[in-house]
């Protein structure tokens, strides 16, 4: 009883020291049980490699460079798109936000698009840009596109019609509300809506590669499956959650947060 | 400062769930004198809110005219300034460029505006709250930089819908003395709504009674200031006013 009150104050210290820990130690099982059964021979190891053979991987793909330049080609692709996404998503859920007319315009053309998945416009992609770096932005951005413009859409809507008015009876025009008090509320929500939309474009982008890529850690996994080689698919599926475990968990949500609280329209 | 007159002021709803036209006002005459302290009591419904919403400009009206000064009033416009019952701060500006954003939207340049906003803070006793976030402060000091927001910005009229109605009854107290403080000083216009008929009359030079869209009647209150509740409690002039309007009120 004693004992598991001190490793409890140790964990309590330690995370509060490094918070990176409160988020290694629940994967120490999941190595545990993957070293267990892949010692265990169960399986041929080229079949079902333990976390010592992806380790070994890693080492040898990173010091020949291949797997650093796959990482920025990825990486560069994913943030083209999200930076392309959000220059078009956030004024264009503005505009549907405030304005009646473009919101009965856009907004069934909008649902009709959303429900045509993003790997869905691959095929006719493919024959108009044929396998390259059109179609993979294509890809991206469409589906980064959807959650900004929806997201945006419901935070210009939340925003309290008191602050607009405060705001015009201080003598504030249409653009400065717009400016001074629309964006900002509706900023919390933008913010999920570039969350999700990462989310989705990451999977999309792994996706797109193993089909289009000549690069990135889509194409990297799909080529090792040619090669037959488990070590490196493994390690590609590894790096997806991991990367993107440090993108959302210390990138996107705490600033998600912090405009939220700060703003104080989560918690009041 | 400028004489806000409402002739024959009339406002009708369309409701599209009913489908049918509902009267909230009907025929509304009032005239405001510079430095005037007015307050609106009457029933729930009786049309206070819509009032003093085509006042500030936010909602059109259906008839008759309000005029500032002679002059018709469309629109929002900073010399109608505004007192919320939700605050209606902006949560992500300092408390300091809360209040500095009139002077803002003025043109007024940072150092300038930072002056305006501290000499209106230290007014409502707010200064050491200037760099702090509005969801970092109470409720009472919420509507207390909503207050000064609206007078920092000079308004000729200041409007207020039952600003005090969602602060504790002994933090009301303070902000209803602080209020009358603050008029003393700065002499503006208010037109405070209301449903609590002891803070109209404590509050007001004349109490304006509502009924059904029209103006039942007008009391006057001349009772002495400073006004303080200590002595008003106790005070039988104060106690006869608010009977009298109770009275009204409850007869509307
Ligand atoms: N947007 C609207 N559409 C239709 N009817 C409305 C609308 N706003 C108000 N009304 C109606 O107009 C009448 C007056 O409403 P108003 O809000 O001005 O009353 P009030 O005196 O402020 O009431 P309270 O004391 O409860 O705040 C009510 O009968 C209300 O139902
Ligand atoms: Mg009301």
């Amino acid at each position: 009883m004693n004992l598991m009150l001190q490793i409890w104050a140790g964990y309590a210290r330690l995370t509060r020291r490094w918070p990176g820990f409160a988020a290694i130690i629940p994967f120490i099982p999941v190595l545990a049980l993957w070293t267990a059964v892949s010692e265990a021979g169960l399986f041929p190891r080229a079949f079902f490699p333990g976390p010592a053979d992806v380790l070994r991987a890693f080492v040898t793909l990173t010091y020949k460079g291949i797997l650093p330049d796959y990482l920025q080609d990825s990486l560069i692709r994913l943030a083209t798109g999200a930076a392309v996404g959000m220059a078009l998503g956030i004024p264009l859920g503005i505009l549907i936000g405030t304005s009646r007319w473009a919101h009965r315009i856009c907004w069934p053309v909008l649902l009709f698009f959303q429900a045509i998945g993003d790997i869905a416009w691959l095929p006719i992609l493919l024959i108009w840009f044929g396998f390259g770096l059109t179609t993979m932005t294509f890809v991206i951005v469409y589906t980064v596109l959807f959650p900004v413009v929806l997201n945006t859409v419901l935070g210009v809507g939340s925003v309290p019609r008191d602050l607009s008015r405060a705001a015009l009876s201080l003598g504030a025009s249409r653009a400065r509300v717009l400016w001074e008090v629309t964006l900002p509320a509706a900023l919390p929500n933008i913010i999920t809506g570039l969350r999700n939309g990462l989310g989705y474009g990451w999977r999309a982008l792994i996706a797109v590669e193993m089909i289009v890529g000549t690069s990135g850690i889509g194409f990297m996994m799909f080529d090792a499956r040619r090669a037959g080689s488990t070590v490196e698919i493994i390690l590609g599926m590894i790096i997806l959650g991991l990367l993107w475990y440090i993108v959302d968990a210390w990138i996107l949500a705490p600033l998600e947060r912090a405009t939220g609280q700060r703003w104080g329209l989560v918690t009041s | 400062m400028k004489t806000l007159s409402l002739r024959n002021l009339g406002k009708t709803y369309f409701d599209p769930y009913a489908g049918a036209h509902v009267t909230a006002v009907h025929d509304v005459s009032l005239d405001v004198e510079p430095g005037e302290f007015i307050s609106v009591v009457g029933p729930s419904g009786c049309g206070k809110t819509t009032i003093l919403n085509m006042i500030a400009g936010f909602i059109p009206y259906s008839k008759g005219d309000i005029l500032l000064d002679g002059k018709p009033v469309h629109g929002p416009g900073p010399e109608r300034g505004v007192v919320f019952q939700s605050f209606a701060l902006f949560p992500w500006k300092t408390v300091l460029d809360n209040v500095g954003f009139g002077p803002k939207m003025r043109g007024v340049p940072k150092a300038e505006r930072d002056r305006i906003a501290r000499e209106y803070l230290a007014l409502a006793g707010l200064s050491h709250a200037a760099h702090r976030y509005p969801n970092e402060l109470s409720g009472g000091m919420q509507q207390r930089v909503g207050v000064v927001r609206a007078l920092a910005n000079n308004p000729d009229v200041l409007l207020m819908d039952e600003p005090f109605a969602s602060v504790d009854a002994q933090t009301r107290m303070t902000l209803q003395e602080e209020l009358t403080r603050i008029w003393q000083e700065r002499k503006p216009t208010v037109i405070f709504i209301t449903h609590d008929v002891p803070e109209a009359v404590f509050l007001a030079n004349r109490v304006v009674v509502l009924s059904k869209g029209r103006v039942l009647d007008q009391i006057a209150v001349d009772l002495p200031r400073p006004r303080v509740w200590d002595e008003l409690v106790k005070d039988d002039q104060f106690k006869q006013l608010s009977a009298r309007v109770l009275q009204m009120v409850r007869a509307a």
